[in-house]
């Protein structure tokens, strides 16, 4: 039997984990989650005679973050350099839950993991359904590391929106992480999600009945993140504000290319999901690759946000008047 | 790619006419990337999402998403769409007219009738939140949202109350 790692507190986790593989530090705009900022001159498609070296991936947190890749789709994969920025934002992170995939093509995703797993890596791809009221429809999808990751597929789904509430309902998928032993492993839901900017308040609101649903939705996982575009701010959360314990990732600054909204971000339980290290930021784009304002866009108008997560379960919180229950054991 | 700052609208809506899709998916991505300052190009922007390529389309849609209210002078030309064969372009003339709130009272009564007549649901739900936003100034879209809110429709009768309740009285 392997002995149980001790579960690291949150301010000594911030302190001794992290700091042994992360040199970016601080989580402002303007810095990304490992190592030095990658510089494409102007963009040109990379004309290295071997393949990129893997991004080492710290051994104590996995990186989880939401991507906005705005309408990504034939016209957006058809730029060779816009899809090498994409796919090295990707390899930094071990989920990324993407939304506005919009294209009748389901060849988006395929060609665009292959992409990614260009340097060795092995990243696979789930991917939602078309979704929205008009023509026009999107489709939600998450990147996963396979070497740190793995997904139940059954419990991929899109949440019931039976009063048809969300424009585009969420994308709900379990994962796990695999640095460790099994039995051990954080496991938790993602709620991948982008809001209707002509409905926020509305969209919102039925977001923490979504939250509070999946928190439910089984006995035995009690970590939801939800993610995503929201088109709100913190302060613009309503409802979901007034969720017990609730916490999102990027308290400040901007999320998206022209750094004037703080749109995206990453939802929990801070009580049920004391796996949260504490530590988040926003990838920019800007200057993770030293882009001009106008190529950043050609990438999207939204950087990526991302948080980090003990890779382990936590014990569960105490009941009131009771004692932790210790990690949750998840079905086999 | 592109490098300088300042999009040249009229350019780009011209090219959104070019016979060549690839020109015209470039002309929208450039327009989607211009945000706000592509509200010159609104009805453009709303035409195109006829487009009979998917990815002008899917540009021309998300560059509306970005644009926020149209000028006013672009209200009148707006308004056409609404009637129009192409779902997507009546959709987001109804959703430009919407965020245009009072500003857009004289569209109400076209807006009424469009709410009536119109074959796509969307579009329909998307007239009725219209009506709200422009609120007590649509109060001459009373009866239309009236019917509306039986619609067996959930999401339009829903919508349509909220309306009615925005525009108050």
């Amino acid at each position: 039997m392997v002995p149980r790692p001790p579960f690291p507190r949150r301010a000594a986790a911030v302190g001794v984990v992290v700091c042994l593989w992360l040199s970016a530090g601080p989580t402002t705009h303007g810095q990304h989650p490992g190592g030095a900022p990658l510089q494409i001159a102007g963009m040109a498609p990379p004309a290295l005679p071997l393949p990129p070296a893997r991004i080492p991936k710290p051994p104590d947190a996995i990186l989880v973050a939401s991507f906005n890749i705005q309408v990504f789709g034939e016209s957006k994969l058809a730029k060779g350099n816009v899809v090498d920025v994409l796919a090295r934002v990707v390899r930094h992170f071990d989920i990324v839950a993407i939304q506005e995939v919009r294209a009748k093509s389901d060849g988006i995703l395929p060609t665009f993991v292959q992409a990614v797993n260009a340097d060795g890596s092995r990243y696979q791809f789930v991917l939602g359904p078309r979704l929205g009221r008009t023509v026009s429809k999107e489709q939600y999808a998450f990147v996963y590391d396979t070497e740190r990751i793995e997904v139940d597929p059954a419990s991929v789904g899109t949440v019931p929106d039976p009063g048809d509430r969300l424009h585009r309902p969420p994308l709900h998928a379990r994962f796990r992480t695999r640095i460790i032993p099994r039995e051990m492993a954080f496991t938790f839901w993602l709620v991948d999600i982008h809001t209707d900017p002509d409905e926020v308040p509305q969209e919102v609101d039925a977001l923490a009945d979504v939250f509070m649903g999946m928190k439910s939705a089984r006995p035995d996982e009690d970590d939801v993140i939800l993610l995503g575009d929201l088109n709100a701010s913190p302060q613009q959360f309503g409802r979901m504000k007034q969720l017990p314990n609730v916490a999102w990732a990027i308290t400040a600054g901007p999320t998206n290319t022209h750094r004037t909204k703080t749109y995206d971000n990453l939802i929990f339980d801070h009580v049920a999901t004391r796996e949260y290290l504490g530590r988040s930021g926003v990838y920019d784009l800007q200057n993770g690759f030293g882009l001009s304002l106008q190529q950043a866009l050609e990438v999207s108008d939204h950087c990526p946000v991302w948080g980090a997560f003990y890779p382990a379960e936590a014990p569960r919180a105490a009941p009131p008047g009771g004692i932790a229950t210790g990690p949750v054991a998840a079905p086999r | 790619m592109t490098t300088g700052d300042q999009p040249d609208i009229p350019r780009l809506v011209t090219a959104l006419q070019a016979a060549a899709a690839a020109i015209r998916i470039d002309a929208a991505e450039q327009l989607c990337r211009a945000g706000t300052a592509a509200r010159a190009a609104a009805v453009d922007l709303v035409r195109a999402c006829g487009d009979d390529d998917e990815q002008v389309r899917e540009w021309a849609a998300a560059a509306l998403e970005e644009l926020g209210p149209p000028t006013a002078d672009a209200l009148p030309a707006l308004l056409p769409f609404l009637d129009g064969a192409e779902p997507l372009s009546a959709y987001w003339a109804a959703t430009l007219l919407g965020r245009s709130g009072e500003a857009a009272a004289t569209a109400v009564p076209h807006l009424a009738n469009s709410l009536g007549t119109a074959d796509d649901i969307a579009v329909r739900q998307r007239i009725a939140w219209a009506l709200g936003k422009i609120g007590p100034a649509a109060a001459a879209g009373r009866g239309a949202l009236e019917r509306a809110a039986t619609d067996p429709d959930q999401r339009l009768a829903r919508l349509a109350a909220d309306a009615l309740a925005a525009i108050g009285g």
